[in-house]
């Protein structure tokens, strides 16, 4: 049985456009992975255009740049995913604590949220990762995540101060139940569907963020990004040299993941926001 | 309290009663809080990451002959106070902050960092100001036209356009820029703000030289940057559309355009704020813009910096970034007290 | 002849579930120099209905059907342009149900009575400026509102520059739609006062003024109309209605108003049973025959018509049969 809510949003074009690419994407990069197991062999001559036996052409060392996009196309999406999570644990929760208590806590953690959102995200992270020798891609979500939740709590903050007001939390309020389950119990399930379009946004975000870093020098030390093919792109003056095959398929890739997200979080946002669709 | 005293605290009293007046010092305060927060990080971060980079650093470099090693560790424990107590670092950082001394870089021992920087900047905001002036201006007005032409093929085929341009990082569009028109088509040139063999001066022939050198990492901030501003304005006018003053104005006769003006003059207001809040934004992306230019600015500076571990580099060419964008926010803030008559009118009084 | 006259009017909304006939073949005429009250409901209709007779109809909002006669002219079918440029508050103005926010936060009175003047007529600023002033002080509002910005203003100051500003033009047909819903009662009888100096002073020839609230209207209203479900239920000079109203809803809405006489206490409050019709699905018959105290078996399945009782007054009930 096919949730009502599904069916209504499918009607939408720009979404299932959207949706195709990125789940497309997503099915490429797994199953590529399986057949290119390691993109970071020589596998054949260096510099070579696209041609039969290498679609994509090769890097500098002769690596086959489809391997490495696909596999790239993976670690970025698991950097997306887990900074994501990471900044959507930190957003949700002061956003959460910050619009429930209110008053001087809310004041409080509302100032650190400026502070940090005032702070150009990309320095900041470029300053963290400049001094951290080894760079997994785990410690590089964590930067990225922490640099990434201001404005997801402010706007989970203004949220639930808008749900504290209305009825039915004036009704568990006098039942006497316990913030926290007022909190995981009415206040959540009204947020699901925000918190839902946060995540798929920071997924987006966190992907570009991490091929920035990665053009700088500061990405992961290990392991293909759709940044790091970038940077060895840049590094190796591949504009200049006209190797198209290098930098355009992993740019292009990368915005389509990013703006297939984002166009699936817009089509999202204008379902549940009825002012948004003109009515 | 003598007579003078008590007046002059009433002038304080009612200074403080404007509310522009408490509005720009409120920002004034939290910017300052900003900065001082932002240093303690730049103090602490060398400091305190596991596996502690400086003793890192001193402890690779023992290979070294031992005249560069003395020098290294010289530099070294003189730049970041290493050995003496935190405070005492702390203290020293401070001071020399404030007698404008960020140090001596490694990579070219003996020209102060002060100075690189400042040489850096001005070719960064020469791409940032207008960049960002510009693609604010255009993607406001573009995403107001979206918003009145809904549901039109205009609209439908402009949003998914601004969409995707926004998740286009201005690096990249810098290298495709590069790569059609000056690689292929040569008709811009390929790196550097402006050809070595002239030399800086105010005539024309290098102004021009410069302008020309500028175009592409010009146009890849621009094109950049105005997806974002696009989709927000369009949100915004959409929004406000279906405001109550929209639809009394209309009853009252005002033709379409007129009314379309009241929408576009509320709706910027909010974008002012939100250039304020995406000046950090637009500034990472163009330093690494820079990068794949050659561009001699603060990007190309702080990249070459971090690849040599050019630790006074870094953590100057940080400082001074970020005091810039805090400057730059707080003239944002300024503007947006004027404009907006609920903080403006503070002045007439009620 | 009458100031305006509509004909079978049906003002329809098109949803994705279907049409919500807010208006459904609706006959009324408002006559030159009275003051008419347009009560019903929540959700009646009346808010579509007035905006409708100024032809301020935009999708989703359709005129289906139906003829509106402004002053002798036929409104019904002019264009947009023409009715921005001549009509719309030169003839008829209309100040919204959310007056408080009609204007617009950054601009000044001044700045938005200009734009408005200077599209209908030509006319130097300083002209425009010296006119507003002299008319603001003709109804009691202090000049120097002009300068201030919405925000320096309350509540009652702002409802009441709304309306100064709607009749500028002197349009011969003001509508007012719950001006005093929001406001406290000394800010209530400021407005009454203002609305009865506007026509007093002949600025407007004929007001309506639509509202939920049947005691305001015993103040100001020559004339009252009630409305139910998207159609007239009943019509008739204030004191007949409010002292001896035919319609079983009428007498309902009447006994629901608190009023501070001695006979409320006796009597007591009577609520009226149920709730409004869905209008994408009115009921068959009369529309109020779920609710009506007086149902009869013909009230369920024929729609009554407007029939013409002692003295031009108006009913749509099966009680009052036309002699057909």
């Amino acid at each position: 049985m096919v949730p009502p809510i599904l069916k209504e949003l499918f009607k939408t074009k720009k979404l299932d456009i959207s949706l195709g690419i990125f789940i497309g994407m997503v099915i490429i990069s797994i199953f590529g992975s399986a057949l290119y197991p390691n993109p970071l062999a020589v596998a054949g001559p260096s510099y070579r255009p696209p041609s039969n036996a290498f679609p994509l052409g090769t890097d500098d060392r002769g690596r086959s740049l489809l391997a490495l996009l696909i596999t790239g196309i993976k670690n970025s999406l698991y950097i997306g995913v887990t900074a994501a999570l990471i900044s959507l644990a930190i957003g949700v929760t002061i956003g959460v604590i910050s619009g429930f208590k209110g008053g001087v806590t809310d004041s409080s953690l509302m100032l650190i949220t400026d502070l940090i959102l005032v702070m150009p995200a990309i320095l900041i992270m470029m300053l963290i990762a400049a001094y951290l020798k080894e760079r997994n891609p785990l410690f590089v979500s964590l930067v990225i995540g922490i640099t990434a939740w201001p404005w997801v709590a402010r706007a989970v903050r203004s949220q639930i101060m808008s749900l504290k007001s209305r009825e039915f939390m004036y009704m568990s309020k006098m039942a006497g139940l316990r913030d926290m389950r007022i909190i995981i119990e009415d206040l959540l399930p009204n947020m699901a569907s925000y918190i839902f379009m946060a995540f798929v946004l920071l997924m987006s975000g966190a992907m570009i963020a991490e091929a920035g870093l990665s053009m700088i020098g500061l990405g992961v030390t290990k392991g293909v990004t759709l940044g790091s093919v970038l940077y060895w792109a840049q590094q190796n003056d591949a504009v200049r040299r006209g190797l198209w095959w290098w930098f355009g398929p992993p740019g292009i890739c990368l915005i389509a993941l990013a703006a297939s997200l984002l166009l699936i979080s817009t089509a999202l946002d204008e379902y549940f926001s009825p002012r948004l669709k003109g009515g | 309290m003598s007579h003078r005293g008590k007046s002059l605290k009433k002038k304080l009293l009612s200074l403080y009663g404007n509310p522009f007046i408490r509005f720009v010092s409120r920002r004034v305060g939290f910017l300052i809080i900003t900065f001082v927060i932002f240093l303690l990080i730049i103090f602490a971060l060398p400091r305190f990451i596991p596996g502690n980079p400086l003793a890192t650093l001193l402890y690779a470099i023992r290979e070294m002959p031992p005249e560069t090693l003395q020098l290294k560790q010289k530099q070294l424990i003189e730049q970041f106070g290493l050995g003496k107590p935190l405070e005492v670092q702390f203290y020293e950082f401070i001071a020399r902050l404030f007698r404008g001394d960020l140090g001596t870089s490694y990579s070219y021992p003996g020209i102060k960092v002060v100075t690189m920087v400042f040489t850096a900047l001005p070719w960064s905001l020469g791409l940032l100001i207008p960049a960002s002036l510009l693609s604010w201006i255009i993607g406001n007005l573009l995403g107001a036209l979206a918003a009145y032409k809904r549901k039109t093929l205009i609209d439908n085929a402009l949003l998914p356009a601004f969409l995707t341009l926004t998740e286009t990082p201005y690096y990249w569009l810098a290298m495709v820029l590069l790569y059609i028109f000056a690689v292929t088509l040569k008709i811009f040139p390929t790196s550097d703000a402006h050809n070595f063999l002239y030399f800086p001066s105010l005539r024309l022939t290098f102004i021009l030289d410069v302008l020309w050198h500028w175009t592409l990492p010009f146009l890849s901030i621009l094109m950049g940057a105005i997806g974002g501003w696009a989709i927000g304005m369009r949100s915004m006018v959409i929004y406000e559309l279906g405001a109550d003053y929209v639809s009394y104005a209309d009853s009252l006769g005002l033709p379409d355009r007129k009314v379309l003006l009241y929408v576009f003059k509320n709706s910027m207001l909010p974008q002012i704020t939100g250039l304020a809040l995406n000046l950090g934004t637009i500034l990472g992306g163009a330093l690494i813009t820079e990068i794949v230019f050659n561009y001699p600015g603060t990007g190309f500076l702080i990249f070459r910096a971090l690849t040599q571990l050019d630790y006074p580099m870094i953590q100057g060419a940080f400082i001074l970034l970020i005091l810039t964008l805090l400057i730059a926010n707080f003239i944002v803030d300024l503007v947006y007290a004027y404009v907006d008559p609920r903080i403006r009118t503070g002045y007439i009084g009620e | 002849m009458a100031l305006l006259e509509a004909k079978g009017v049906k003002a329809y909304y098109y949803v994705r579930q279907g049409q919500v006939k807010a208006v459904d073949d609706l006959d009324l005429a408002i006559e030159r120099g009275i003051t008419l009250g347009l009560a019903g409901e929540s959700g009646c209709g009346k808010s579509t209905l007035v905006n409708t007779l100024m032809m301020n109809v935009k999708p989703p909002l359709h005129l289906v059907e139906g003829t509106i006669v402004l002053d002798g002219k036929v409104i019904s079918n002019m264009d947009r342009s023409t009715l921005q440029k001549n009509i719309w508050g030169v003839l008829v103005s209309l100040v919204p149900q959310s007056a408080l926010n009609a204007l617009m936060p950054t601009m000044n009175i001044e700045g938005f009575v200009k734009d408005v003047i200077r599209h209908h007529m030509s006319v130097p600023d300083s002209q425009i400026i010296s006119m507003t002033k002299k008319r603001f002080e003709e109804l009691n509002l202090p000049v120097e509102a002009l300068s201030m910005y919405p925000h320096e203003l309350s509540g009652g100051m702002k409802q009441r520059a709304v309306i100064a500003i709607s009749t500028l033009l002197n349009p011969k047909l003001l509508i007012v739609d719950e001006p005093t819903s929001a406001l406290d009662v000394c800010c209530q009888k400021q407005v009454l006062r203002m609305l009865i100096d506007l026509r007093k002073t002949g600025i407007t020839q004929s007001i309506v003024f639509v509202t939920h609230d049947i005691a305001v209207l015993k103040q100001i209203a020559d004339w009252i109309t009630i409305m139910y479900a998207g159609k007239i239920v009943e019509s008739a000079p204030t004191d007949d209605l409010l002292n001896d109203s035919k319609h079983p809803y009428t007498f309902s809405l009447i006994n629901a108003v608190v009023t501070p006489e001695p006979e409320v206490r006796k009597r007591g409050l009577t609520s009226i049973p149920g709730e409004p019709p869905n209008l994408l699905d009115p009921p068959k018959g009369c529309r109020f025959h779920p609710r009506c105290p007086k149902v009869m078996d013909v009230c369920r399945s024929v729609e009554p018509t407007l029939v013409k009782i002692e003295g031009n007054r108006i009913v749509s009930c099966h009680l009052f049969p036309s002699e057909s």
